[in-house]
């Protein structure tokens, strides 16, 4: 008689939902999530949906640093380009948010696919200072086409709305961002159980061999920027209309900094990781501010002492998960669940 | 596995600590703030976050708002704004404030429409940015001080009187914050009929400003004009300048009015000006700058000089507390009652912090300009309170 998870066959293998315990799990997780707003204060939907942002970010910039190796400095002026597309599209054609939103992840995978073209003849350290110029040069962009993007000043964008309903709360809001993280989530783990993604993972582990075997490396690492660079735009464009305005200042080096850490701190070539990264990268800093504010009423007038002080927690954090668990917190999520799975054995 | 006990263990401290100061008295009134703590602005958010609660703290001293104490409530926004976006969230969410002070013009750009249609709180913040002196558009935020376009108004009223027909330049950085004024100070030439021969454009920061020096050569413009520069480039500007051996006439608006400007630039200060809203440390005979050092003596004995960014923030606290006073002895202790208490200030007198202050839409655009003394390395009145029409 047949017992626990018992696979046969690749296929079996490569399913997301592996057994029933997975598939319960994981309904109860999407019906908390639809719970959540209503129970919930504005400033935790506010950070809910912070994180979902980051979330779609991240698993953009994971398909192409994690999966396809290619590293990318540039990440956050990806998600510029989609918040710009949209704000311009919102306040000059008076598009509605609904089509402007895909409109600038496509506008955004276009950029992708420019930056992406030297992407076949530099690797390494070059393809990221190569990012990092068009991380430069859109920044340089945004501030300066002041006829389209209003320079420094940035444009006011009008909350989402339908028809008479407008999305213009944390808690209306949030609903937007849970669909398309549930919709870019679910594309991106279903991409890597494809050819693409197999070839994907084939340029990061050895590019020559890759080409040998028939994979078309420019266009496995165009689509890469592409898809990359379209998540990041959705990205921008969601957190265009969450924050109802969009200027430079938005989008610094600091951020796609920020991405790269998820992404490393998740665990690269994991979508689970980049979920796991989005979260910590968010909530860390908040927790610790809650944390500092509460420190700062038991000790008044120790201000100047706690708040760089959890920028050093922070720091030291990230740095310890490096050490300890170089392949981020997706490995530890594997290995608590390997420990459950293996029980009584798992020492 | 103990790894995650670890964790877990710590989450729920911190959360529990979190909880565990929630327990706030009922009967005090709540004035919430963004400060820049930490990150770029830190120099300054340092001064401001003290400025701020001071100025409350003295008034909790004084007998608090006819009687009801005031609680201060800080949170870092490191100056970048999705963090401030979340600390002011998080205070509104957690404290319900009446009033919100915050740290960027971003900030009160980003949280605008919430304010007036959902907060409903009275706002002011580090920002002396037109845009949120607009009375339609932010009924709940004021600058409490003139604008950058009222400064450089103060400025060029100040250069028409003593030299008409001057040539004037402009030298400002590429950010909201440089060219902020840069518009109304075009308008303001015309109308004062200064000629306006130069806008030189430079990075924060930027160490080869040569073209722009050039440039400014040639024109030989009687007065520049900085904006929207803390320290660099200012410095390196007109040492070429000097080097050059142009005679021109250098002025900031108010974060070139500060000590560290003119100590930083030491001798080459000789002429600079800044216009400047609010009195100094150094002003021993004005009775509100007595208080200031008294009660800094008493709670900060190692603080021996506060700087122009504190008296932006004391000054906001004494309209803060004034408006409450005002709101609550009107029974309307709520936004719009702080509203219609702010629209009510008229001659405003602060113990000699500023001149008599007068609301004027969402603003009190009066300054003075201000002249370095490189021997005593302060800066000295050169012009009575002039007020922008």
């Amino acid at each position: 008689m047949r017992c626990g998870d018992f696979k046969e066959s690749y296929r079996e293998d490569e399913e997301i939902f592996q057994s029933l315990f997975v598939r319960i799990c994981l309904a109860v997780l999407f019906v908390l999530l639809i719970i959540t707003p209503f129970v919930a204060s504005s400033y935790v939907l506010y950070i809910m949906n912070l994180i979902g942002i980051a979330i779609i970010g991240a698993v953009g910039l994971n398909l192409l640093t994690g999966f396809t190796g290619q590293i990318s400095l540039g990440h956050a002026a990806f998600v510029g380009v989609g918040g710009y597309a949209t704000a311009i599209l919102v306040t000059r054609l008076d598009m509605p948010f609904w089509f402007a939103m895909p409109i600038a992840g496509f506008v955004s995978a276009g950029m992708g696919l420019i930056i992406g073209i030297p992407s076949l003849r530099v690797k390494g350290l070059y393809l990221c200072i190569a990012t990092l110029a068009a991380q430069f040069i859109l920044e340089f962009v945004f501030v300066h086409w002041e006829s389209m993007t209003h320079g420094i000043r940035g444009i006011n964008v009008p909350a989402p709305r339908i028809g008479d309903f407008v999305f213009d709360t944390e808690k209306s809001y949030y609903f937007i961002t849970l669909v398309l993280v549930i919709l870019t989530v679910g594309f991106a783990r279903n991409l890597v159980r494809t050819k693409w993604g197999r070839a994907f993972v084939a340029i990061r582990d050895r590019d020559l061999a890759a080409e040998i075997i028939g994979i078309n490396l420019f266009r496995y690492k165009l689509a890469a920027f592409a898809l990359s660079s379209f998540f990041a735009g959705i990205a921008g464009s969601l957190w265009v209309g969450f924050i109802k305005v969009v200027t430079p200042e938005h989008f610094p080096f600091s951020l796609s900094i920020q991405y790269l850490a998820m992404v490393i701190v998740g665990g690269l070539g994991s979508v689970l990781g980049s979920i796991f990264g989005a979260i910590f990268m968010t909530l860390t800093p908040e927790l610790l501010n809650i944390f500092v504010s509460s420190a700062k009423q038991l000790f008044p007038g120790l201000d100047q002492f706690f708040i760089p002080l959890k920028e050093i927690i922070f720091g030291g954090m990230i740095v310890t998960f490096l050490v300890l668990e170089p392949h981020g917190l997706a490995e530890i999520w594997h290995r608590i669940k390997n420990f459950f799975l293996l029980w009584p054995f798992s020492n | 596995m103990k790894k995650r006990h670890f964790w877990f263990s710590a989450m729920v401290l911190a959360i529990a600590i979190a909880f565990s100061a929630f327990a706030y008295a009922e009967d005090e009134i709540k004035v919430g703030a963004v400060q820049p703590i930490t990150g770029r602005f830190a120099f300054a958010g340092v001064n401001i976050n003290a400025g701020l609660e001071d100025a409350l703290m003295i008034a909790n001293e004084e007998g608090g708002i006819n009687g009801k104490k005031i609680k201060y409530i800080m949170e870092d926004g490191q100056y970048q704004l999705d963090v401030a976006v979340a600390a002011f969230k998080r205070i509104m969410s957690r404290d319900n404030p009446l009033i919100m002070y915050g740290e960027s013009t971003g900030l009160g750009k980003a949280m605008s429409p919430e304010i007036k249609d959902r907060y409903k709180i009275l706002y002011s913040s580090t920002s002396f940015s037109s845009e949120l002196a607009d009375p339609k558009e932010n009924p709940y935020m004021f600058v409490p001080g003139p604008t950058y376009a009222d400064m450089f108004g103060i400025l060029l009223k100040y250069i028409a009187k003593e030299k008409p027909g001057a040539k004037v330049a402009f030298f400002y950085s590429d950010t909201e914050f440089g060219k902020d004024p840069i518009e109304a100070a075009r308008q303001m030439c015309k109308t004062l009929k200064l000629d306006l021969v130069a806008e030189e454009v430079a990075q924060v920061g930027s160490v080869d400003v040569t073209s722009q020096v050039l440039d400014m050569k040639r024109k030989n413009p009687d007065f520049v004009i900085f904006q929207g520069f803390v320290v660099d480039p200012v410095q390196t500007v007109i040492k070429q300048c000097r080097d050059f051996g142009m005679k021109t006439q250098f002025m900031g608006t108010f974060w070139g009015a500060s000590k560290m400007v003119v100590d930083n630039l030491g001798p080459m200060a000789e002429g600079y000006m800044a216009v400047n809203p609010y009195m100094y440390w150094w002003n021993d005979d004005v009775p509100m700058i007595k208080k200031i050092k008294a009660y800094t003596a008493k709670k900060y004995p190692k603080v021996t000089y506060r700087d122009n960014s504190y008296m932006q923030s004391f000054m906001t606290g004494l309209i803060f507390v004034e408006c409450l006073k005002r709101a609550d002895k009107a029974g309307e202790l709520n936004g719009p009652g702080l509203v219609k208490a702010l629209q009510s200030l008229k001659d405003f007198d602060s113990g000699g912090l500023s001149a008599p202050y007068t609301i004027k839409n969402n603003k009190f655009p009066v300054a003075r300009v201000w002249k370095a003394n490189t021997q005593k390395k302060i800066l000295e009145p050169v012009s009575d309170w002039i007020t922008v029409e």
